[in-house]
């Protein structure tokens, strides 16, 4: 007699658990995965800047010693996309500083992106001259998992 | 009145476990809050933001120290960090950040000495312990996250002390020099190109970095062909970030 009462309530009991299942966030999850890309993002720039490299790449143009730095820091299942600019916006690095497939990046709807500022750079110009400009330049990084 | 009985008792299950479903969801709503609340603010990219702008306000500064050793204008540092003070805030819009600076003026004891600064920068050349300094103090906002009046200050040092001065037979003259950065840690990495002896005629020079009981490093910068004892002797010095320091024995 109570068959139907009892499929009716374990219908609840389902209903409510799958409901509850909405709120979850896994490690796995794309919510999850792009703040810690971006924290994982923020940390290679930031590396690499404090040991003086990414000046280096930015205002030298070494655009593919700057890939090459990112492939080595970035675990190898991320994708990346670095653009440099001027503040007024203009690109500077006419090389695309890419890993990956760049229709996957510009495709996929959990991009990481942060942006990293730099104020300027000073370098030898002759053996008793350096040049040390105030000249900044904003970096935007673009992260996906591959 | 018994088949009525057992609808109930039938019904009664049913809102039993419609109230579980009820805090079923009540918990889990209750769970995700506290477990999702602080991620709902990303402390650690506002965290590396912070980093990001104290470490580039720490290379202005530098490159404004190098820039004013190189050309004396003291108006070097006020000028780049007015600049810099805009450029961030486009460089970082939605973020509500505001960056202010004040620049040390007029005597100032640092690391047990006294400096006298000229718009955050000064630098006394020309004797055997010999500087360029810069000093200056900062105050960021960032609204968008309620963080007011985050202090940080950036102080940029290079002294060049001449320890001695020693002739050698067969024209060679050596000279001993210690560096030290606002840290008072000992420079290192400096290779011949840091350096330039002046003052005096010579064919050529090498420069080596030794161990030293007293201070811990010191450079040699081994000279060839000189005439004579030459005095004074002066060394002219680049660090890698291009600041300068011209310092002179005796």
């Amino acid at each position: 007699m109570r068959i139907i009462e009892t499929i009716l309530a374990s219908f609840v009991v389902i209903a409510a658990l799958s409901f509850t299942s909405i709120f979850v966030v896994t490690p796995t999850s794309p919510k999850y995965d792009t703040t810690e890309l971006q924290k994982l993002g923020y940390n290679v720039l930031h590396d690499l800047d404090k040991q003086g490299l990414l000046a280096r790449y930015v205002y030298s143009g070494q655009w593919d010693e700057a890939k090459a730095a990112l492939r080595v820091m970035l675990p190898l299942d991320v994708y990346f996309r670095l653009e440099v600019r001027y503040t007024n916006g203009t690109i500077i690095n006419t090389t695309p500083i890419v890993y990956g497939d760049s229709a996957t990046i510009a495709s996929s709807k959990d991009v990481a992106s942060i942006t990293y500022g730099l104020p300027g750079y000073s370098t030898r110009v002759d053996a008793t001259n350096y040049r040390a400009c105030y000249d900044p330049r904003l970096l935007t990084l673009q992260l996906v998992r591959g | 009145m018994k088949r009525l009985s057992k609808n109930k008792r039938g019904q009664f299950v049913i809102i039993a476990v419609l109230l579980i479903a009820v805090m079923i969801i009540s918990v889990a709503a209750t769970m995700h809050r506290a477990a999702t609340y602080y991620k709902h603010e990303p402390w650690d990219e506002y965290s590396t933001l912070i980093s990001n702008i104290e470490l580039s306000s720490r290379r202005l500064v530098e490159l404004s120290l190098a820039n004013y050793t190189r050309t004396s204008n003291a108006s070097t540092l006020r000028n780049n960090l007015a600049k810099w003070q805009t450029d961030l805030t486009s460089m970082y819009p939605g973020y509500g950040i505001a960056l202010r600076y004040t620049l040390s003026e007029g005597p100032s004891s640092i690391l047990g000495r006294t400096f006298n600064f000229d718009r955050g920068l000064n630098q006394s050349w020309g004797q055997r312990a010999s500087f360029s300094i810069a000093k200056a103090n900062f105050t960021l906002d960032v609204t968008s996250i309620g963080l007011n009046g985050y202090k940080f200050s950036v102080l940029s040092l290079v002294n060049v002390t001449v320890r001695n001065v020693l002739s050698a037979s067969g024209g060679k003259l050596l000279i001993n020099v210690t560096i030290t950065d606002e840290n008072r840690a000992q420079m290192t990495g400096l290779k011949k190109e840091n350096f330039l002896p002046e003052g005096f005629t010579y064919t050529n020079f090498g420069v080596t970095a030794e161990y030293d009981q007293t201070y811990s490093l010191i450079y040699m910068i081994a000279c060839e062909g000189v005439a004579g004892s030459p005095s004074p002797v002066w060394v002219r010095m680049w660090d890698s970030r291009g600041i300068h320091v011209r310092a002179k024995y005796p």
